[in-house]
């Protein structure tokens, strides 16, 4: 007997669905698991029961709701709340949806100058009254879903990898509760240390990390020490999956950016990743754009335009 | 040095008359001061103000810590969650730190509580690193009166629930 | 289940919804709106959210903004990937070495081989494949049950090539690899000859697709099907600016008129030729082709200044295809639907002849010995500057247009993402359909779904 569920996505990209396609390793196994009643990306089920209709939201009942991406108007709040309503469990289905993720950057700013910018001043655009006509208005900022609804399940990633999605929604159909490790990216990551050294100041990453062309990434040395900015000490490690393989970013030989979240679901990465650099007696003053320390975690308050420095 | 007996109690008439105009802006206002103390310098100084009966507010609560470079921001911005108005960070002066360079860190720690502060809302004044050696009771004082007094005119910390 | 207007009880009934909008990326709405007589009056497509990329990438520093910009879609992150990457050269006055420049048009291609098989299989797809048009079944899952061989190939294959670039650039979905000034990375000459025949394998898949195709799909594309929200437009896409051919990555645009004939610039004069409308009804923009100086409607008698983007403008605007086998379609496509098609329906088929040259071009950009060399990246120097990055993205042409100041900060953007310059279109095509099919208040399901289909052919 398959489970039904119920998956959603509110102010994100797709991304999490196609990573969710990727599950099974090229077969839709997954799918085997889950009666899907309703998930627009893919199959047709409606919000609206008549044409014309009350103008609701109406999602079936189900075992299992997934949702992934913020909330930023009113709509998305609708489906959310309803999804808590008729899904017995709600799981944070990405970054997005569990901390704001890359949407929630928008927090930074006022909604009235990006509707400036957008309708009025933007290269190419015919100036125009914001438009206000039969779509949801915005909220007051980007909200991660735990700011809104309750929410019982974690799966951080941008996207989660596929045999994350898998490991986790595995455990829920057998009832057991999610554990992710509390390691940081350092954690699964292979490069070499080899100590602070003379690092005492971060550099821009505009010219590639230092690694002999054709040796495994093992042999680079780790990003930080050859004085990249890397998020990896303030993440949660698992951004490739449940195998152990490297970080991905890193296997690219590109500093990791914090994609997965904060290792802790109270963390603050901006905050961690300065104060690891202070304690190490690194110059975070001249740190370019620290507040891009915050591009996936910018929920629960911690971007906000009234607070923070241009 | 220790001040006179008549001096001491001036200082404290001073203090209370301020108290009491400044309640004005804010009234009713108790401002809560949570200091990290270090076990080495600081803590000492404060349990010495007791001892030496040097007068200081009684909204303040100590956590003794082993070093001023022990305190992670994240320690400081709970306490703000959990609704203190100031928190002040205390230390050895630099090159007296019992662990060498613990005062160090917790200097170059503060720059970035102050920034992360700020994004919080939280005005700068309200977070104060300090050094006061273990013979400074008086300056122990001195500095959380200073601080109750700051913390009068700003007002209650936005964080603080309605108690 | 939906309920026709009859049966519904709903008194007279005016308004009717669809939503969501469903096997599309993103929220939409359709909104139809009935006259007394029961005919449709107006009929709207709702983009019902917005994010702002262009306004919270200000003030981040510049060679950040290509890991930030791919959250734009997680179906064609490397096209963002890419562009913002060209548009960071642009402000840095950075030149790629070859084997850089080889890499990056290497992944941005392989990537629309995924993506186009997702399109046509998995989302549109089940619009024809399905034999029960219950809506339950209607989808991928309806596919697998009832041709499971074909379904279990379908997806291994785009899973394959999804795997390929997660194999060699550490992610499929929200690429780092591509950076400011070349590659991240290069390749090595094992990791050429898998991919080599990873993508041999995909070419072999994409000549089956079409053959399947042409057999089970577009042969029951009898002319009545055809005028399905057929719409005359003209058409925008990227060109070789050397021989008019095909290109994906690099080149000029070229803006056609419905007659053919076209009007040829480049990217960082795009200004001069593509506005942007809004109406007060959705959130998105109506790019649309300014340079003609006949303004903007899109009324269906009289469109002005209305153009599209994607494969079958793609196909349209250029003289040829450089690869033989997507050639060899696109001359037998010419020869029964002209140049340019203005179907609609024949996107899907358009579609299946891009992906032919994909996997064409990726096996060729392997091939080339230069792109297994270790020089792929040229330094940057963050400074004042403006840079317009442009490549085809599966949906559209796709513009990120950047300025920043004399510390590499980006100052202002404007992107054009490559499916809004279809949405006047797709308004057009859907309210075509709604007024074919919806008549005297008679809706039924089957109406309503072949009116998301017309929306759906755009890949939005």
């Amino acid at each position: 007997m398959s489970l039904k569920l119920c998956s959603e996505a509110l102010s994100g990209c797709s991304g999490c669905e196609m990573s969710l396609l990727n599950t099974g390793g090229g077969s839709l196994s997954l799918f085997d698991k889950f009666e899907i009643l309703h998930m627009p990306i893919l199959m047709d089920h409606k919000y609206l029961g008549c044409n014309g209709g009350d103008g609701g939201i109406h999602i079936p009942k189900a075992g299992v709701g997934l949702i992934s991406g913020g909330i930023r108007n009113e709509q998305h709040l609708k489906i959310a709340e309803e999804m808590r309503r008729q899904c017995d469990i709600i799981i944070a289905f990405g970054t997005c949806a569990a901390y704001g993720g890359i949407p929630a950057m928008m927090n930074l700013f006022e909604d009235k100058d990006l509707f400036r910018r957008y309708y009025r001043t933007a290269e190419a655009t015919d100036s125009s009254l914001n438009p206000t006509q039969v779509i949801p208005p915005f909220l007051e900022r980007t909200f991660a879903l735990d700011e809104m609804i309750a929410v019982d399940f974690f799966i951080p990633g941008c996207p989660p990898h596929p045999d994350s999605i898998t490991a986790a929604l595995e455990s829920i159909v057998q009832g057991k509760s999610l554990e992710l490790p509390l390691l940081s990216v350092c954690d699964s990551c292979p490069a070499k240390r080899e100590g602070k050294g003379s690092v005492n100041k971060i550099r821009r990453f505009v010219r590639n990390a230092r690694y002999q062309p054709d040796r495994p990434v093992s042999e680079m040395r780790c990003l930080l020490e050859q004085g990249y900015l890397c998020m990896g000490p303030v993440t949660l490690a698992g951004c490739a999956g449940m195998n152990g393989g490297p970080p991905r970013c890193i296997d690219v030989r590109v500093p990791c950016r914090g994609c997965h979240g904060p290792v802790r679901k109270g963390g603050n990465q901006l905050m961690d990743i300065l104060n690891a650099l202070a304690s190490n007696g690194i110059d975070t003053k001249n740190l370019p754009d620290r507040l891009s320390s915050l591009r996936f975690s910018g929920a629960h308050g911690r971007l906000n335009w009234r607070f923070a420095k241009a | 040095m220790e001040m006179a007996y008549e001096d001491v109690n001036r200082h404290e008439t001073q203090f209370e008359m301020k108290a009491m105009s400044l309640s004005g802006t804010h009234p009713g206002f108790e401002p809560r001061i949570l200091a990290f103390t270090c076990n080495w310098c600081a803590y000492a100084a404060a349990d010495l103000a007791g001892t030496a009966r040097a007068q200081y507010p009684a909204n303040l609560r100590i956590i003794r810590v082993m070093c001023s470079g022990m305190v992670h921001p994240s320690l400081v911005t709970e306490a703000f969650e959990y609704g203190a108005d100031g928190v002040l960070l205390m230390g050895c002066h630099l090159g007296e730190c019992h662990y060498q360079d613990g005062n160090e860190k917790a200097q170059m720690r503060s720059l970035v509580i102050e920034e992360v502060l700020s994004l919080m809302g939280l005005e700068p004044e309200r977070f104060r690193l300090v050094w006061c050696s273990s013979a400074e009771a008086e300056r122990f004082a001195a500095i959380v009166r200073e601080t109750d007094e700051a913390l009068r005119s700003i007002g209650p910390s936005r964080f603080r629930k309605n108690t | 289940m939906r309920e026709t207007v009859a049966e519904s009880g709903c008194a007279s009934v005016r308004e009717i919804t669809i939503e969501p909008v469903t096997r599309i990326e993103g929220h939409a709405r359709i909104g139809i709106s009935l006259d007394e007589n029961g005919n449709v009056a107006e009929a709207r497509v709702h983009i019902m959210s917005m994010r702002g990329f262009e306004k919270f990438i200000e003030g981040r520093a510049a060679e950040e903004v290509p890991g930030i910009v791919t959250r734009i879609c997680g179906i064609c992150p490397w096209q963002h990937h890419l562009a913002a990457n060209k548009a960071v050269d642009g402000c840095f006055g950075i030149e790629v070495p070859p084997a850089g420049r080889l890499l990056r048009e290497l992944t941005q291609v392989l990537a629309h081989i995924s993506d186009k098989v997702l399109h046509f299989f998995f989302l549109a797809g089940p619009d024809f494949l399905v034999d029960s048009q219950q809506y339950e079944t209607r989808n991928i899952m309806g596919i697998a049950r009832q041709a499971p061989e074909l379904a279990k190939r379908v997806i291994q294959m785009r899973y394959r090539a999804q795997m390929m670039l997660e194999k060699f650039a550490g992610r499929s979905i929200h690429p780092d690899a591509i950076v400011p000034g070349g590659f991240s990375k290069p390749m090595s000459r094992r990791e050429r000859d898998e991919l080599h025949a990873g993508a041999v394998e995909q070419l072999e898949f994409a000549r089956f697709a079409l053959d399947f195709a042409r057999e089970h799909v577009f042969s029951r594309f009898n002319a009545e099907f055809l005028k399905l929200g057929e719409i005359n437009t003209g058409f925008l896409g990227m060109v070789n600016g050397e021989d008019g051919g095909l290109s994906l990555s690099d080149g000029i645009l070229r803006l056609m008129h419905p007659d053919g004939s076209f009007q040829e610039f480049s990217s960082r004069e795009y200004t001069d030729f593509i506005g942007e409308h809004i109406e007060p009804w959705t959130y998105a923009k109506f790019p649309y082709a300014r340079g003609w100086g006949e303004g903007f409607s899109m009324d269906l008698d009289a469109p002005r200044g209305i153009y599209r983007t994607n494969c079958l403008a793609r196909i349209n605007v250029a003289d040829f295809i450089p690869t033989p086998v997507a050639q060899a379609e696109l001359l037998e496509f010419r020869s029964l639907f002209g140049r340019p098609a203005q179907s609609t329906m024949l996107y899907h088929w358009a579609r299946l002849i891009e992906l032919l040259y994909t996997c064409e071009k990726v096996i060729e950009l392997l091939e080339d010995p230069r792109i297994t060399d270790n020089y792929i990246r040229s330094d940057a120097v963050p400074k004042a500057g403006r840079g317009v990055g442009c490549v085809e993205a599966p949906r559209g042409t796709l513009i990120h247009d950047y300025s920043t100041d004399e510390n590499g900060f980006i100052t202002r953007a404007n992107l054009i993402v490559g499916t809004t310059h279809n949405l006047a279109p797709i308004n057009m095509s859907v309210n075509c359909v709604a007024r074919d099919l919806i008549k005297d208040g008679q809706v039924t399901e089957e109406a309503l779904n072949r009116i998301e289909m017309a929306m759906r052919a755009y890949d939005p």
